[in-house]
């Protein structure tokens, strides 16, 4: 941008008749793209999709980047016993929840009972929990701003537990953490089987000799969710509050002062066991996104992954979009690159770029899933929780291939889990500092490839790069004009027109920033209301608040027919250079939101023009125009778009139930604090409603 | 007109006040805005202030562990301040209520600063001839727009709201100028005094100070277009416009020692004032010489290496240890040779734009910046709207302000929170502020110099036409 804008007045310099110096390459490079940018935008944006598409032809192999990690280099230590010990508790498990009928902490002392006769402390902890709660600032606030509740009842709590074994050869500063969600109410059969396998490791971990960082075994209590037993037992854990809570007094179980700690987490591990597998292996799923679109360095997901399917033979997956893989035009897609890239190996073999149609449609069907569950900035797991303490942690879900009553078989299960996990452990054991040698910023196209940072940015740096081409070329056509109409009057201020433009810019970016806190008011609003009413709610009072900024601020008025207003090319320069920097901050915070933002708020700038000339002049071309950018603003709307995709997902909606999905869905998106709401209420919903003025603008 | 430009004025005014109360009272205290790198300093820090009281209370050095870094007379003000609670709240609120008071304050002597610049532009365009009525019409109320960028400019507020004691060294800095430029010597001598106790760079503003005592206030250089008419008179032949010469070169005037001297002399009593109360408080503790060890030697041994939006934390926790020594001196001097001397011969007729360049100048290269500073010279650059009307690339330098003060917490929270980014990314953009500072500073100054210019083309040009009518 920088090059490109202090081009832009070297050429008004030049026009301007003043002796002309022949200017710096860089800067007639410049000056050549402003002249053409039209040419350019469709050119640039073009390339940008295009390169979107052929990222998962870019993906490369993963690989294990610490070496300090070795993973499968040592000998599994698991024995028989440690695994029969497992299938005890879980028979155990079952045995008590017959006899109790899911009531009380029975269980919870079951569990703690066998960790401390494998030698480990054991400690239990109380949490309630907590409904969503939209508070508006949260957004930018760390983790601990969990708040005690006031009125606390004993009608629903949970209990963890968690048992640590110290290592031998640590002094306690480190530890790696295992969890296992675990309803101890109505869990199933598959559920109990993750206790046992870790159950099984952890009574190997009581004896080995090699460990150097502290062991924690989390059962966390997942009557309320996975997420939320976990979050809570982090935040005791990282912020003890002083406060005594009234929730000790519910049953029998003492909580109080028994909350053991072991040092800062090197790694965790979330372990699930769910249904059955479809295939003919054992089915290991890794969800490795947090909240926000951050993930676990990579380097873990590769030592598992390199465990699970080198050494224990399990089959790894990790999500993908499933209509993607039928999709038709794909397939196409996937056809003509493997044809290029079949053509290219015979021009010069040495060019291997050239993936099967069929890898190109998984790849894609998993980038897609990717990007969709980092956009959204919902964490897939109780491992987001993690991430908020800077952990690297991820969730595996194993899907055993037998019906969980076979005896036989769930021996071998166990261990198989155990030694994966063992393995896995062994290897974070031996890192000397946090993980930090290989990716944090990643998406991944399979278990085994990934795409860098450095190579997905390209294609939104080529989506985003003609909007400073444009608002540069435009700044100069309106400010032309705006000379041309006023250059009777005094004519001052030659390089602050932009002001107006930018007045109303700001105007309407604030109005975006009430209206994404207004649900937090509309939230305390007395009485229950369903979310269909509280969208109601939400859409009259914005909708009022904007017509109230059309009516006061002079500049903003849609269908004013005044003659001097602000020069739309100006206002539109203005906004598309808003739209730039909100997208450029959004791809630090969240790349996934801000490429699917680009793709849609870039078009909707590029194509926003008044539409009153093109229907004055009636040729082809410019109504060609004003049809595509009402398309393109029509699609653009936050509501719109989001029932266009359910539509696509094939949830069929309409009317006013609309409305309360779209709250719903935005509750959940605030509930996690997900970026991405802040980016439709601060960037995207401003920038469009910009567009909308320009559409209208009485030019 | 006028009036209701002023009524607007003081609505806008009380709204920024009643705006501050709003955040200072309702802001939710979680987000801790006086813990963000950008507004708070270790030399600004209300928390190390309230710190060093709790040490000097504790019967220790208010200097002890290298918490607190800032003056002993602030201390003595605001210390009280820091442990006094309004009931319910917590304690920072009354320090806050001083710097809104101070913002305040700071906005009205920027207003009166302004008026009076205002009427020696309209004066100084009357005596060159180029006033007309249009012209006159346009001039703008710049003590007006200055004020209210002052006070609604978002660094302002954030710096008053996240309990920073920068408002406090602004004030300083515009009691000096406002005293410079209505010539009220002793209180232009004491915000002097004040504002390089406060912070040190402040130094530099004893020129455009003695500049503006000396030489009275902006105005073109009038020698300079007195010269050329001498040439185009010489050319001509005529001798008509004698008389209105004679009235241009009573009104170019001479540089009167006497004030500068009395300013001096104001300079020396308030700073033993200030020597002698400093040392007072501080008898037990080590005396001046600890106080200046602890303050001024901070600031130019660069000693706390903690991120901040300047430019020199990142490398002197790079250097090598034995280079250090070297790297220091040839920092301080090139703050002190590149920026100052220039600016100084090349806008000496400009005492009050030069104190802007040099705020500027400084606020980039300080070794502990916060956007206080920004806030500061952002608003004085404010008073030169009349002057500045083009100014090259305003759009684009704008944008990069607001974009980059808007990715510096984003960047420090990658890097410090979520740990995916490291060091390098915070200090990139501290180099982009920088660039961007750097950039508008230079582009005011190209602005300043090309009115300059085109006012004398303007003023040749009318001679030639008056000499052409006087000849026929």
């Amino acid at each position: 941008m920088a090059t490109v804008n202090r081009d832009n007045v070297e050429e008004v310099k030049t026009d301007d008749g003043s002796p002309k110096i022949k200017p710096r390459p860089i800067v007639r490079l410049g000056i050549f793209l402003i002249a053409h940018s039209p040419i350019f935008s469709v050119v640039f944006s073009a390339a940008g999709v295009l390169a979107l598409l052929l990222l998962p032809l870019l993906a490369k192999n993963t690989y294990i980047s610490e070496n300090a990690l070795m993973p499968g280099s040592a000998r599994s230590m698991l024995s028989n016993q440690d695994v029969s010990d497992g299938s005890k508790l879980v028979n155990d498990i079952k045995n008590c929840r017959l006899n109790h009928e899911g009531q009380g902490v029975e269980v919870q002392k079951l569990i703690g009972k066998y960790m401390s006769d494998m030698g480990a402390e054991v400690s239990y902890q109380k949490f309630h929990p907590e409904g969503n709660q939209f508070h508006p600032l949260h957004f930018f606030s760390g983790p601990d701003s969990y708040t005690l509740l006031e009125n606390v009842s004993c009608a629903s709590y949970g209990v963890n537990v968690a048992g640590i074994i110290r290592a031998p050869r640590g002094d306690g500063k480190e530890s790696i953490v295992l969890v296992t969600p675990y309803d101890f109410i109505n869990g199933g059969d598959y559920e109990s089987l993750s206790l046992g396998i870790v159950s099984s490791l952890f009574s190997l971990l009581s004896r080995v000799t090699w460990l150097s960082k502290d062991i924690i075994w989390l059962v966390a209590d997942s009557r309320y969710g996975d997420y939320r037993p976990v979050a809570a037992w982090l935040n005791e854990y990282h912020s003890p509050s002083f406060k005594v809570s009234e929730l000790l007094k519910c049953d029998e179980l003492n909580t109080a002062d028994n909350f053991r700690r072991a040092g800062t987490m090197a790694a965790a591990l979330v372990l699930k066991v769910d249904g059955r597998s479809e295939r003919f292996e054992d089915t290991l799923s890794i969800y490795a996104e947090a909240s926000n679109g951050q993930m676990p360095n990579l380097d873990l997901i590769n030592v598992v992954n390199y465990l699970a399917v080198h050494r224990q033979g399990f089959y790894v997956k990790v999500e993908k979009v499933v209509s993607l893989l039928s999709s038709s035009w794909l397939k196409i897609f996937g056809e003509i690159f493997e044809a290029v890239g079949k053509l290219a190996h015979t021009l010069n073999p040495d060019w291997n770029f050239g993936i099967p149609a069929a890898d190109y449609l998984e790849g894609s069907a998993t980038l897609a899933s990717s990007l969709y569950s980092q956009a959204l900035g919902i964490p897939t797991g109780p491992h987001g929780a993690f991430r908020d303490y800077q952990v690297d942690a991820i969730t595996l879900k194993v899907s055993p291939r037998f019906p969980p009553d076979s005896k036989t078989r769930q021996h071998d299960f166990f261990l198989r889990g155990a030694r994966l996990l063992e393995g896995t452990i062994r290897s974070v054991n031996n890192l000397l500092e946090k993980f930090h040698q290989s990716f944090f910023l990643y998406m991944l196209t399979s278990p085994s490839k990934f795409i860098s940072v450095g190579v997905y940015m390209i294609a939104f740096a080529l989506l985003v790069a003609p909007l400073p081409m444009v608002a540069a070329s435009l700044y100069i056509d309106g400010c032309k004009a705006l000379t041309n109409s006023t250059h009777n009057s005094a004519g001052n201020f030659k390089s602050w027109k932009w002001l107006d433009a930018a007045k109303q810019v700001f105007a309407l970016h604030l109005l975006g920033f009430i209206v994404t806190l207004l649900p937090y008011f509309i939230c305390q609003v007395p009485g229950q209301h369903s979310p269909r009413n509280r969208s109601i709610m939400w859409g009259t009072t914005s909708s009022s608040l904007l017509l109230i900024t059309f009516v006061t601020i002079p500049g903003c008025s849609l269908f004013s027919s005044r003659p001097h207003g602000t020069n739309w090319a100006v206002l539109k320069s203005v906004t598309i250079a808003a739209a730039f920097i909100g997208l450029c901050l959004m791809s630090i915070i969240n790349f996934a939101t801000a490429e699917i933002g680009a793709l849609l708020l870039v078009p909707t700038c590029l194509m926003a023009q008044p539409i009153k000339p093109a229907l004055r002049s009636r040729r082809v071309k410019s109504l060609l125009g004003a049809f595509c950018s009402l398309v393109l603003v029509t699609i653009g709307f936050p509501v719109i778009f989001f029932a266009i995709s359910k539509g696509l997902l094939g949830e069929g909606l309409g009317g006013l139930s609309l409305g309360g999905e779209f709250w719903i869905w935005l509750e959940s998106l605030w509930a996690w604090k997900s970026a991405t709401y802040l980016y439709i209420g601060m960037v995207h919903l401003p920038c469009w409603l910009l567009c909308l003025c320009i559409l209208f603008h009485p030019s | 007109m006028a009036e209701e430009e002023t009524y607007m004025f003081w609505i806008w005014a009380m709204a920024s006040t009643i705006f501050r109360l709003f955040l200072i009272f309702f802001f939710p205290e979680n987000i801790n805005l006086s813990s963000r790198p950008e507004l708070s300093t270790p030399l600004t820090s209300l928390r190390r202030l309230a710190e060093g009281y709790w040490l000097k209370q504790a019967s220790l050095s208010p200097y002890a562990e290298s918490m607190f870094h800032g003056s002993p007379l602030l201390l003595s003000i605001l210390g009280p301040l820091t442990i006094q609670r309004i009931e319910g709240k917590s304690s920072h609120h009354l320090c806050s209520l001083v710097f809104v008071i101070a913002d305040i304050l700071s906005a009205l002597l920027l207003r009166a600063t302004g008026q009076k610049l205002q009427k020696a532009f309209r004066l100084n365009l009357k005596r060159l001839g180029l006033l007309t009525s249009l012209h006159d019409r346009g001039i703008l109320p710049c003590g007006d727009i200055a004020a209210l960028v002052y006070l609604w400019n978002p660094f302002t507020i954030l710096s008053c709201v996240g309990s920073s004691t920068s408002p406090i060294e602004n004030l300083a800095v515009i009691v000096s100028l406002y005293g410079a430029v209505t010539r009220r010597v002793p209180l232009a001598a004491f915000g002097l005094i004040m504002a390089i106790h406060l912070s040190l760079y402040s130094a530099t503003l004893a020129i455009p100070l003695i500049f503006l005592l000396g030489y009275g206030l902006d105005a073109p250089p009038i020698k300079k277009f007195l010269q050329t008419r001498h040439a185009g008179v010489e050319t001509t032949g005529s001798t008509s416009d004698v008389s209105k010469q004679d009235k241009l070169t009573q009104t170019t005037q001479l540089f009167s020692w006497r004030t500068v001297l009395h300013f001096v002399f104001w300079v020396l009593v308030w700073s033993s004032c200030v020597l002698v109360l400093c040392s007072l408080s501080l008898k037990q503790y080590g005396g001046l010489e600890e106080m200046f060890k602890r303050t001024n030697g901070f600031i130019l041994r660069i000693e706390d290496l903690s991120p901040n939006i300047g430019v020199f934390w990142y490398f002197f926790a790079e250097v090598f240890d034995f280079s250090r020594n070297y790297l220091l001196i040839v920092f301080n001097l090139y703050i002190l040779l590149t920026g100052i001397p220039p600016l100084a011969f090349r806008l000496k007729h400009r005492p009050c734009f030069l104190a802007f360049a040099y705020l500027a100048f400084s606020s980039i290269l300080k070794s502990y910046p916060s956007v206080g500073d920004a806030a500061l010279y952002l608003s004085l650059r404010a008073l030169f709207v009349n002057e500045l009307t083009d100014m090259e690339h305003s759009c684009f330098i704008f944008c990069g302000y607001i974009g980059f003060s808007l990715l510096s917490p984003v960047m420090h929270n990658i890097w410090i929170w979520r740990g995916t980014g490291n060091a390098n990314f915070y200090f990139g953009n501290a180099m982009g502020y920088a660039c961007f500072q750097f950039m508008f500073v230079e582009k005011s100054v190209n602005a300043m110099l090309n009115h300059d210019q085109a006012l004398k083309k303007a003023t040749a040009e009318m001679f030639k036409n008056s000499a052409i009518t006087a000849i026929f």
